[in-house]
């Protein structure tokens, strides 16, 4: 891809008022093609709202880009099909089969009164073998461990093809090996191209997996970088208030937080 | 795919197949019973006195079975998969008991007779002024929380105003007469009922199956299904219109009729996977198989007064819920979060 530089997501000033509370205060923010970025900062920062307002669920103030194109222009269908949003928590309400499920993914390309196209069948079958998912397209979702649960609605992002996939903790409550798994197929994911933003509490694995970090604090982003830069001693001390130490492994040098301030 | 394709239009024409058995013994049973040839010969050429009782009184009290039962299928299904929830039912937003409430102020103050077609007339309008009441009340926008609150409040008032009206009745026949009005039936419905009724419960229809395709993207939970494209706001807004029409019209004019919209869903939701959307075609046809099924046994159950339909199918239908529950308790427990 020559496009290593264009702009997927764009986000200039944006303001998001829960009720009179205002959650996020002038957010600015550029998500380049190709890109993994994480979104991390303390409960209560924001996170959450700014990314429902960059998938738009919410009614936001400022200015929002998706590919070049503002997001309010944008009919709902039409914007789902450029960008995945996958909540946190993983929650499925009926005990539908894995493959009916990822099979969602495709909604917003379906026609409503035709069966499944042959391009939505293969997006699901690649979604489903990229997830390594495929051996249990049959079962019940209900059925699942939390590690299949996480692996099965990635692969119902994935299936809607979208070039912009925006995820809210990934890899909360999963096992050191489902997440490390999550974590490699966002970055598949950006190498066929496409863009992620996902919100990491766990800085080691954020430092580890992501291009660049941006730090979010008190509804304002208040730092953004590579992230030896972003995730720095004294930064985490002052975020965070923790004290980190940082460990240098083969994969580059990640912060470890060895106790509250 | 294919295979599962293949087993839905199974389901839909084996349930398709019990419907049309029933309708015809529907049509045969009664005070003088037919055989299965002169019934069919009867309802062709509708000639002589076999002619008259299919035509004109079996044939509307049978089609209104099947198309309030098939209305209370499709409004439990479109219901439980608005709320993802398999103990969603029909009366959740009080349009029944607002068009019972409205039905029985008529009855009451004898501006007709139970059977009168005010009657139906009063619990459609009833049953508009209590979706308009919640529209109004909760707006647009609201929650869920807020909607159900808003709808079970409506319900309520309904409630005490049928009560009321119950409670300060001219005289005991009047309050018999609406008591039994609301306990459910299509004993002496006419083609008129049918007439009345028919437009709302298609419209209802209507209204209903276009949001398929949103119920089974509901199963994601809302922010994500909005994010698939999926406007959540007019899904609401149009299930609760679609099931106060629908169930509004069936209760104006054949009373309170429980359990089909609860039970129906449940008996096929197995069969389709558990897809909120594959299953509201076979959710309508069970419940007008269940209804027609109940209203027959109306008929042939030897009693000294005609059993009413809503009584046999809430005293049928209580203990099969309890068994289905107990049955799929872990279905019902939900997913492990």
């Amino acid at each position: 891809m020559s496009a290593g530089k264009q702009v997927a997501l764009l986000a200039e000033r944006v303001c998001v008022q829960l009720g009179d509370a205002p959650i996020v205060r002038d957010a600015s923010l550029a998500l380049r093609t190709g890109e993994l970025v994480a979104l991390v900062g303390p409960n209560g920062a924001g996170k959450t709202t700014l990314m429902r307002a960059l998938a738009g669920l919410l009614p936001a103030d400022g200015r929002i880009e998706l590919q070049g194109r503002p997001l309010a222009a944008l009919a709902p269908r039409q914007r789902a099909r450029m960008l995945a949003y996958l909540p946190q928590g993983h929650v499925f309400h009926w005990p539908i089969s894995v493959a009916a499920l990822v099979a969602l993914g495709r909604t917003p390309h379906a026609d409503p009164f035709s069966p499944p196209s042959e391009a939505d069948r293969a997006a699901v079958r690649q979604a489903l073998t990229m997830t390594g998912t495929a051996a249990f397209a049959d079962r019940s979702v209900f059925t699942l461990s939390g590690g299949e649960r996480a692996r099965v609605a990635l692969a119902r992002a994935l299936a809607t093809e979208a070039a912009i996939l925006v995820t809210d903790e990934p890899t909360a409550s999963l096992d050191p090996r489902h997440q490390l798994i999550v974590m490699n197929l966002l970055r598949e994911f950006t190498r066929q191209g496409r863009s992620v933003l996902a919100i990491v509490h766990d800085l080691t694995l954020a430092a580890r997996f992501a291009d660049r970090i941006i730090v979010m604090q008190d509804g304002r982003l208040v730092a953004e970088g590579p992230p030896a830069e972003a995730l720095s001693a004294a930064r985490l001390a002052d975020i965070f208030g923790v004290d980190a130490i940082s460990v240098t492994t083969p994969q580059g040098t990640v912060p470890i937080p060895v106790r509250p301030l | 795919m294919e295979h599962r394709g293949g087993t839905f239009y199974r389901l839909v024409a084996g349930l398709a197949a019990l419907l049309a058995a029933l309708v015809l013994v529907s049509l045969m049973v009664g005070p003088a019973a037919l055989s299965p040839r002169a019934t069919l010969a009867a309802l062709l050429d509708g000639e002589g006195p076999a002619g008259i009782i299919v035509r004109d009184i079996r044939l509307p009290r049978t089609l209104l079975a099947v198309l309030i039962g098939a209305t209370l299928g499709l409004s439990g299904a479109a219901l439980q998969g608005l709320l993802r929830n398999p103990l969603a039912e029909p009366a959740l937003f009080g349009a029944p008991q607002a068009a019972a409430a409205a039905a029985s102020l008529v009855i009451a103050f004898g501006f007709a007779a139970a059977t009168s077609l005010a009657v139906p007339i009063a619990g459609i309008a009833g049953a508009m002024v209590s979706i308009g009441g919640l529209v109004l009340i909760a707006g647009r926008r609201a929650s869920l929380t807020v909607t159900l609150l808003a709808g079970l409040a409506l319900a309520s008032f309904a409630g005490a105003v049928t009560a009321l009206i119950l409670n300060i009745a001219p005289n005991p026949f009047i309050a018999l007469e609406i008591a039994f009005w609301l306990l459910g039936s299509f004993e002496d419905r006419s083609s008129d009922h049918l007439l009345i009724a028919l437009p709302f419960l298609v419209a209802s229809w209507i209204v209903l199956a276009v949001n398929a395709r949103a119920f089974r993207a509901l199963t994601l939970g809302e922010d994500a299904a909005a994010s698939l494209g999926i406007d959540i706001g007019r899904v609401r807004v149009l299930v609760v219109i679609g099931v106060a029409l629908g169930v509004g019209a069936a209760v104006a004019v054949a009373g309170s009729i429980g359990f089909v919209g609860l039970v129906a869903p449940h008996l096929v939701r197995r069969a389709v996977g558990s897809d909120p959307a594959r299953v509201l075609l076979p959710a309508a046809l069970t419940g007008a198989a269940l209804l027609m099924a109940a209203d027959i046994g109306v008929r042939v159950i030897p009693a000294a007064i005609e059993l009413k339909v809503g009584v046999v199918t809430a005293l049928i239908g209580v203990p099969f819920f309890l068994a289905m529950i107990f049955s799929e308790r872990r279905m019902l427990e939900g997913s492990p979060s």
